[in-house]
């Protein structure tokens, strides 16, 4: 099985090709720009690329996005220091097979190439709690609701209708409604009238 | 007496102008002296010259033999000389005979081309003379412009062509063309100035008097007259002396005055005192002393001095003359109840007149026969005669109309003065016009200019404004450029290092690990924040999405964003929307206390449109904008500038709201 690592960090290059010919695969291909791994991968064809996204020349996106676009069978993994949401979903668009952070690549990327070989999709896990990073450490229940979801609850328990609601929040009153539906649901409270408001009232507190 | 007086005004004058001619030649002999070319005279010549010898016998048959030798010595010059000097007194003596004229005429087709032009104008002026005296005007007329178009050399020349334009206006005032004679009495005088010559001076004096008497100007008439006697007493010409006392003696004789018969009286006797040989002149004084004392009734001694001039004028053959004595005998004779011989008058007299446009003459001879029929009660030719009369005065009426010739010369000089104030007002208003259009042309080319300026001045201030845009557009490009390599710096870079320090301290410390991954992140959040990561990649809606997650997440507060655009910008102003966001949701997280906020981003064909709304508590704008503080707001208007774009701020107690609208 033939990988190439491309990387504009020698030592990093380097630290990686060891790790994976450590995990007992053979790195056929190193470079340190885009450029040069788009030709090498066409030249050689490996089957898995590890790329970095931020190199001259081409990026690692680029690369991803020109490897679909030329329907060949490489599959890419980025390894790469961005762990914010929205590369990853860009990254995506390319049909890449594994998104792994540098920080955690000791931990992570011998699981990834090995679910990468099988076929299987590789997404570290610590990119999305980039997200959440910050979110309430609040009741457990709570944490089910989106962001928004929990905005509307906490006018709930304001005690405001959800005609005011959506006024308050920049929402329409269908949204509002449509998120009430889906609190109640994500809290599993009884069909009845109020329950969300009396529930809100008891347990939600700024 | 009236029925003379146009008769004797034409006679006097006739005669005034032919004396002229004759004395003036006179005069030439006084300046003749003066001339080193005119040489001596032979005896001949000498005698030839003398006024005296001219009434002697021998004096023709003298010439003719002179003048034949001379032209077979071939002297043609002396000839001509002599020639010129025996005309001149045929003409002044009205002593017209064909031999002469025959002689005159040879010398003209034979010799006159060989000599210079100016030593044959005698020809000119001596049939000049011979027509006038014949009443042919026109002929007379024609001889004398041919001199005045003679260019004036010398004293001669200047002499011949004076006395032509005196014999000119002479003409024309005899036919009734008063303008005519008083420009050429007045071209007359200039030339007689030219060359000093009293007698011409005097003679036009004269002229210009006579045509004050046919103007009726009494009074100038006089005036006139005296002058042209003082002028020819000055020179010694006694004969124009006499002209002029004639003259006078019309003046009187037209205004009734009562001097008359004294002044007649005395110029009788003043000249018989003189001993002036003239025997044309002796003709007229005596006629006027005949019609003064017929005029007393005294018809013996009328008939007396009749009887005295009756063969001198026989002798001298003028028909001017001739008529004139005549019309004085017609007079006495019908005072006298004589038999008239009408035939006479009727034959030979009026039909030469009729041919000769000579009116005023006629005007006397139809006077004459109408009055005679009405002595004889033939009242039926009497009114023959009176329509003949008065087809005459119709005739006469250039003449009767000459009356008003000063008037209507003042009249002319006054519209000729008019046509000038006109021309010069004329000339004025263009003036004013062509002021008044240089003043148009001088405001337009101000405001030309002004306008100019100021589109110029507006020009600069546009380039200043767009170059202060560029200038903010470029510093805030610079920065955010600054911002991105700093935060790749610190991504690519600091973060890498440290990672690579991470993994070299993998197997100590936990601990470490964890700091060190502590420090990544905030690296990560400083990188962030100085610049949204690989904004160039994601995109303006991506990154305002993940802008708007984060800041939920972080500061746990609602933020919608509402975004309907496809990456129609350029990158660099993407980026400015983005910052103008991102500063707007930090000054409301920071300054609004909203419990929620709004994005949204809207494009339409060549617009786009940004939204930023929350329901805090507001604020006060324009103090706002005045507080240094206000950078935040600064910033966002000065970005929107910067783009192209136009931030409005709207702030309430129900919230604020930020619009901005930026042209694609």
């Amino acid at each position: 099985m033939n990988i190439l690592v491309a990387d504009d960090h020698p030592f990093t290059l380097q630290g990686t090709k060891s790790f994976v010919e450590s995990y007992g695969y053979k790195v056929t291909d190193t470079c340190s720009n885009g450029t040069s791994a788009l030709n090498l991968i066409l030249l050689h064809l490996p089957e898995i690329a590890i790329l970095d996204i931020n190199m001259p020349g081409l990026d690692g996106l680029e690369v991803a996005k020109k490897i679909q676009e030329a329907k060949i069978r490489t599959k890419v993994i980025l390894l790469t220091m961005h762990k914010e949401m929205t590369i990853y979903k860009k990254a995506s668009q390319y049909g890449i097979f594994g998104y792994i952070l540098k920080e955690h690549a000791q931990a992570e990327l011998e699981h990834c190439l090995l679910e990468v070989k099988k076929g299987n999709k590789y997404i570290s896990s610590l990119l999305e709690d980039d997200l959440i990073a910050c979110a309430d450490q609040n009741l457990g229940k709570l944490t089910t609701l989106t962001f928004s979801e929990r905005k509307i609850l906490e006018q709930v328990a304001n005690q405001k209708t959800s005609k005011q609601i959506a006024d308050l929040l920049f929402l329409s009153e269908k949204t509002v409604e449509g998120h009430r539906g889906k609190i109640i649901e994500k809290l599993g409270l009884p069909k009845e009238k109020n329950a969300l408001l009396k529930w809100a009232i008891q347990n939600y507190h700024k | 007496m009236l029925q003379f007086k146009p008769t004797l005004k034409v006679f006097l004058s006739v005669c005034l102008v032919t004396l002229i001619l004759f004395c003036g030649k006179k005069k030439v002999d006084v300046v003749y002296e003066k001339k080193v070319s005119s040489g001596k005279l032979d005896a001949t010549f000498a005698w030839l010259d003398k006024s005296d010898n001219f009434s002697d016998n021998k004096y023709m048959p003298v010439f003719y033999d002179y003048y034949a030798k001379t032209l077979n010595e071939n002297n043609l010059a002396k000839a001509a000389h002599v020639l010129e000097v025996v005309s001149s007194k045929k003409a002044r003596n009205y002593s017209f005979d064909d031999k002469f004229v025959s002689t005159i005429n040879t010398f003209v087709i034979t010799y006159q081309s060989q000599l210079p032009i100016e030593k044959t104008l005698f020809v000119n002026s001596y049939f000049c003379t011979l027509y006038k005296d014949k009443g042919d005007f026109k002929t007379a007329i024609s001889y004398a412009l041919k001199t005045t178009l003679v260019p004036v050399k010398d004293y001669n020349t200047c002499w011949e062509v004076a006395y032509a334009f005196s014999d000119l206006s002479f003409c024309f005032f005899s036919i009734g063309n008063q303008n005519l004679a008083i420009k050429y009495n007045l071209e007359a005088l200039t030339y007689f100035n030219q060359i000093q010559n009293i007698n011409g001076i005097g003679a036009v004096y004269n002229s210009l008097a006579a045509i004050y008497l046919s103007s009726s100007d009494y009074g100038q008439a006089e005036k006139y007259y005296d002058k042209a006697i003082a002028s020819f007493k000055e020179a010694k010409d006694l004969d124009n002396v006499f002209i002029a006392l004639g003259n006078k003696a019309i003046v009187f004789e037209d205004s009734n005055n009562k001097k008359l018969n004294a002044l007649v009286d005395s110029t009788f006797n003043y000249f018989n005192a003189s001993g002036l040989d003239s025997p044309d002149t002796k003709v007229r004084i005596y006629n006027r002393q005949i019609t003064s004392l017929l005029s007393e009734n005294k018809l013996k001694d009328a008939k007396k001095i009749i009887g005295e001039i009756e063969p001198i004028v026989k002798e001298i053959n003028s028909s001017n003359l001739d008529i004139d004595f005549y019309a004085v005998v017609v007079d006495y004779k019908i005072r006298n109840n004589e038999v008239i011989d009408f035939d006479k008058l009727l034959k030979n007299v009026i039909p030469y007149l009729i041919e000769n446009e000579n009116y005023q003459r006629l005007q006397v001879c139809y006077t004459l026969l109408k009055q005679n029929a009405i002595k004889k009660n033939d009242y039926k030719t009497a009114l023959n005669y009176e329509q003949m009369l008065a087809k005459v005065l119709l005739e006469l009426g250039r003449n009767a109309n000459s009356n008003k010739v000063i008037e209507l010369d003042k009249k002319y000089q006054t519209e000729k003065k008019e046509q000038q104030i006109a021309t010069q007002e004329k000339t004025i208003a263009k003036k004013n016009a062509t002021i008044a259009w240089l003043a148009f042309s001088i405001l337009i080319v101000i405001v030309v200019v002004i306008f100019y300026q100021s589109k110029q001045k507006q020009k600069k201030l546009k380039l200043e404004k767009q170059s202060a845009q560029n200038y903010t557009k470029q510093l805030l490009e610079k920065t955010e450029e600054e911002r991105k390599r700093i935060a790749s710096d610190l991504h690519d870079s600091v973060s890498h290092d440290l990672l690579g320090l991470k993994n070299l301290f993998e197997e100590k410390a936990t601990q470490t690990n964890a700091k060190i991954d502590g420090i990544i992140n905030d690296i990560r959040i400083i990188s962030r924040n100085l610049h949204p990561v690989m904004f160039d990649k994601i995109g303006l809606k991506e990154s305002i999405k993940q802008l708007v997650e984060r800041a939920q997440s972080v500061n746990n507060f609602m933020i919608t964003a509402e975004i309907d655009y496809n990456s129609s910008l350029d990158s660099s102003i993407e980026l400015q929307i983005y910052r103008i966001v991102q500063e707007s949701i930090s000054n409301i997280i920071k300054y609004a206390n909203a419990v929620a906020a709004k994005i949204i981003l809207t494009e339409s064909k060549n617009k786009i449109f940004i939204e930023i709304k929350d329901n805090g508590k507001g604020f006060d704008v324009n103090k706002i904008l005045n507080n240094s503080a206000a950078f935040g707001l600064h910033n966002i208007i000065e970005r929107s500038r910067a783009i192209g774009g136009e931030a409005k701020i709207v702030s309430g107690k129900n919230g604020t709201i930020i619009t901005i609208q930026i042209n694609k």
